[in-house]
């Protein structure tokens, strides 16, 4: 009988259950409706460019502003000669020369 | 047809492609899978078709829900649902307490590839012998030689779906053998096989 059992059961391993087309339905629409959804590729947003993110480590673009009318008043400030600033302060000062060699940087005209 | 794109691609890479929203993948894996678990239920349900088929839905749903976690080389998937629908016919079976016997109109429908009427009826009558054979077996000897003989699975495959070792596979295996040549031999004049030249 092991022979015809071996050949019983091959015979069986052969043969393909069918499962009803209902459940082929039902399982697949499970499988739809839980199935997550593909990813998306999204651009980067507008305004966050290189200088935009610059801007932010500064505090934001008015500070940066500010920053840079500071840093161009005190350039001005070291470039005018003391006499422009005697002008615009109404005071008088001595002026002394520690680099007589360089009188050349602050020529006027 | 269409849903034979993905006929290459094994059941674990389906799974991902399922989790990253391929619904070409959620057709094929269901396909393949669920007429496994159907017949593997089945047979565990000592053919209670409908209870099999619901087993075959729940283990499904349970599949699609692990998809997203599912890592490949780390398990078959087959083996996986295997194990799953193992463990959904014990608890039925366990809540329900009883074990059907098998009538001919309970056994599973099969592709019918046998020429002529006694022929097919024969084979019909030998499956239907088989079926109530196995639903006399013990739970797990039933488990392990459908797994093995029916199902195709090697030993090391069985013994992760039944989380027991190989060498207890072995055991139930043959225990189970020997129990259903035991069974059947009694009824082997009636399934034809005193005639039968090629059946050994």
């Amino acid at each position: 009988m092991q022979d015809d059992l071996d050949d019983l059961l091959a015979q069986a391993a052969r043969r393909p259950a069918v499962p009803s087309e209902a459940l082929m339905e039902r399982v697949l629409a499970d499988a739809l409706a839980l199935q997550p959804a593909a990813p998306v590729m999204r651009s980067v947003p507008a305004g966050q460019g290189f200088f935009t993110r610059l801007a932010g480590v500064f505090g934001g673009g008015p500070a940066l502003a500010g920053l840079g009318a500071a840093a161009v008043f005190g350039v001005a400030l070291g470039y005018l000669s003391p006499s422009t600033l005697n002008y615009l302060t109404g005071t008088s000062t001595d002026t002394a020369e520690f680099f007589p060699e360089a009188d050349f940087l602050t020529t006027e005209g | 047809m269409a849903f034979d794109a993905h006929g290459d691609v094994p059941d674990e890479a389906l799974m991902v492609l399922y989790a990253n929203g391929d619904r070409h993948a959620a057709l094929v894996l269901t396909r393949r899978v669920t007429p496994r678990v159907v017949a593997y239920a089945a047979r565990l349900l000592g053919g209670d078709r409908a209870e099999a088929e619901d087993v075959a839905q729940e283990t499904m749903l349970r599949l699609w829900k692990v998809a997203p976690q599912w890592r490949q080389g780390e398990t078959k998937v087959t083996t996986w649902a295997y194990r799953v629908a193992t463990n959904l016919c014990i608890d039925r079976q366990r809540s329900r307490g009883r074990k059907r016997q098998v009538a001919l109109d309970d056994a599973p429908e099969v592709a019918d590839g046998t020429p002529g009427a006694e022929g097919r009826l024969q084979e019909a009558g030998r499956m239907a012998a088989l079926e109530v054979a196995l639903a006399e077996l013990p739970d797990r000897q039933r488990q392990a030689v459908v797994l093995r003989h029916l199902e195709g699975m090697t030993n090391p495959e069985i013994a992760a779906i039944m989380e027991i070792g190989v060498e207890a596979v072995e055991s139930l295996t043959a225990r189970g053998k020997r129990a259903l040549a035991a069974i059947l031999s009694g009824r082997k004049e009636e399934l034809g096989y005193e005639d039968d030249t090629d059946a050994g």
